[in-house]
C-alpha cells in the first residue's frame, strides 16, 4: 500500500487559497469576526435600524484609519457637517489633531450638489446630476488619495434616485472606481423592521451590488434594548456569521458573541 | 469550612495552578466572607477585578477599606448601581445598565483587564446566585459556561462564588463539570 504524503499540511480555511490584503477597522472585536479586517477596496452596506450604532461604527472605523496614517473621508447626507463634528467631540475615541491635518475630511453633500448645481427642487436627481455626482465622488477619492470612505446614508441618496435601475448603476459604477482606488467604503444603510424581519435597505438593491453586508440591530432583552451585529456577507474573506453584542465603551466600540439562549423567547429583533 | 480555611484553599489553589474555582459560601457571613477573601488576595500583592452583581461596589469599597486592604489594583464591574440609582462616578468601576445584560460583563472585565498593574491576577465574581434574580437558569448556564472559558483562554485566576442555600443541584453540577475545583463545598 502507497504510503500518504503527510508532508504537507492541509489548510483549515475550508476556502483555500490566498487571502486578500484587509483594512483593519482596529475596532474590538470587529477584525476577528472578519478574519482580519474588510478585504482592501471592497464596499459594504451597513445596515441598521435607528439608534442600532451604524454611524458611530462608521465614524471609529474612520478615526482608527486615520490614526493609523491614512486619508478618510466621512460624506454626510443626512445632517450638517457641523453637527456631525460636535457630535464626535462626545468620543473618547475621536482627536481633533486629525481633521486639522486632513487625515479626517468631512463633507456635507448639500455642499457638494450647489457646488455642483444638482440640487433639484422635487429631489430628483438625473442621469447628467448622476453623472456630477460620481465624477464629484471620484475627484474626492483620487485627490485626497481617500483609503476609506464612508456615506451616510445611501439611503437617503438612493430617494433622489428616480428608479432602482438607476440605483443599482449608481451603486455599481461607485463601486468600480472606489475598489480601483483601493478605497474600503461604508454605506450606511437606514432599514426598518417589518413582521420581526430586518431587511437590509429600503429599496432592495444595495445589498446586491455590495461586496459585503453588516446588519445592524436592536434587541429586547427583558426590556432592555441591547445593540446587536452580524456580518451577513463579506467577498474575499470568510467570517463569522454569528450573531454579536455590540457596546460603546471609554475605548471605543467592542464587540462580543451574544448569548444563544437569549435570543429567542423575550429577545425581539426591532 | 472556616473562611481562613477557604481562603488558604484558595491560596494553594493559586499555586497549584488552577484557572478557574468555585467558591461556596454560605448565606449567614457571605458579604462579609467575600471581602475577606478579596482582601486576602489583594495581601498577597494580586491585581483583581471584581465582579459584583448583589450589591453596589461602594460598599465593598467601603468594607475593603475598612479592612485596611490595598486597593490601588482592584477594578469592579457593578451589575447594581445603575439599576438601583447607586453612586455611578467611580473612576476604577465600570457599570452595567442591567443584569440582563450579561454579555457586558465580559467585555467590560476584559476592558478592566488591561488596566491591572500586577503580574498574578484574579477576577472575583460575586455572585452566580444574583445573576439568578435577572436571567433564566438556561441562559445563566449558558453565561456560566461562556464566562468559564473566557476567563480560561485569558489565564486570570476566577473564582465563581455561589451562595450555598440558593444553589441547586443543577447549577452546582454544571459549576462543578465547568471548574478546576469547588472550594467550600
Amino acid at each position: 500500500m502507497a504510503k500518504k504524503d503527510v508532508t504537507k499540511p492541509i489548510s483549515l480555511d475550508p476556502r483555500g487559497g490566498r487571502p486578500r490584503d484587509k483594512c483593519e477597522t482596529h475596532i474590538e472585536g470587529i477584525d476577528r469576526i472578519l478574519n482580519g479586517g474588510v478585504p482592501i477596496g471592497n464596499i459594504v452596506l451597513l445596515a441598521g435600524t435607528v439608534g442600532s450604532g451604524k454611524t458611530t461604527l462608521a465614524m471609529e472605523f474612520l478615526i482608527n484609519g486615520a490614526k493609523a496614517g491614512e486619508t478618510c473621508c466621512y460624506i454626510s447626507v443626512t445632517e450638517p457637517s457641523s453637527k456631525m463634528l460636535s457630535n464626535l467631540q462626545t468620543y473618547g475615541f475621536f482627536d481633533e489633531s486629525l481633521v486639522k491635518e486632513g487625515k479626517l475630511n468631512i463633507f456635507d453633500l448639500t455642499v457638494i450638489n450647489d457646488r455642483l448645481g444638482v440640487e433639484r427642487l422635487d429631489g430628483t436627481y438625473t442621469s447628467k446630476d448622476m453623472e456630477a455626482l460620481l465624477g464629484a465622488f471620484e475627484d474626492i477619492v483620487d485627490e485626497l488619495g481617500v483609503t476609506r470612505l464612508v456615506i451616510d446614508s445611501i439611503t437617503a441618496v438612493c430617494y433622489q434616485l428616480p428608479d432602482r435601475g438607476s440605483i443599482r448603476n449608481f451603486i455599481f459604477r461607485l463601486s468600480q472606481f472606489l475598489s480601483t482606488f483601493g478605497c474600503t467604503t461604508l454605506l450606511i444603510s437606514e432599514t426598518v423592521v417589518d413582521s420581526n424581519t430586518q431587511t437590509y435597505s429600503i429599496f432592495g438593491v444595495e445589498e446586491a451590488v455590495a461586496d459585503g453586508v453588516v446588519l445592524m440591530g436592536n434587541i429586547i432583552r427583558q426590556g432592555d434594548l441591547l445593540r446587536s451585529l452580524q456580518v451577513v456577507k463579506m467577498r474575499g474573506t470568510k467570517h463569522s456569521r454569528a450573531r454579536h453584542l455590540i457596546e460603546l465603551t471609554p475605548v471605543g466600540l467592542a464587540v462580543v458573541p451574544l448569548l444563544k439562549w437569549g435570543q429567542d423567547g423575550g429577545q425581539a429583533f426591532t | 469550612m472556616s473562611i481562613k480555611d477557604t481562603a488558604q484553599s484558595i491560596i494553594k489553589s493559586i499555586n497549584d495552578g488552577d484557572t478557574l474555582t468555585t467558591v461556596s459560601l454560605g448565606a449567614q457571613n457571605f458579604h462579609s466572607d467575600s471581602v475577606k477573601i478579596a482582601s486576602v488576595l489583594l495581601s498577597k500583592k494580586l491585581g483583581g477585578i471584581y465582579v459584583t452583581t448583589s450589591r453596589p461596589s461602594s460598599h465593598i469599597v467601603n468594607e475593603l477599606e475598612e479592612a485596611k486592604a490595598d486597593l490601588s489594583d482592584l477594578y469592579f464591574v457593578d451589575l447594581v448601581s445603575m439599576t438601583v440609582g447607586g453612586t455611578t462616578g467611580d473612576p476604577r468601576t465600570l457599570y452595567v445598565e442591567s443584569p440582563t445584560m450579561l454579555e457586558s460583563i465580559l467585555l467590560n472585565i476584559s476592558l478592566l483587564e488591561r488596566r491591572l498593574k500586577s503580574k498574578r491576577r484574579f477576577v472575583m465574581f460575586d455572585s452566580v446566585n444574583g445573576l439568578s434574580i435577572y436571567s433564566e437558569p438556561k441562559v445563566l448556564r449558558e453565561f456560566i459556561n461562556v464566562l468559564g472559558n473566557s476567563m480560561r483562554i485569558r489565564e486570570i485566576y476566577s473564582m465563581l462564588l455561589t451562595v450555598k442555600e440558593q444553589t441547586d443541584e443543577d447549577l452546582g453540577s454544571a459549576l462543578k463539570l465547568l471548574s478546576d475545583k469547588v472550594i467550600g463545598d
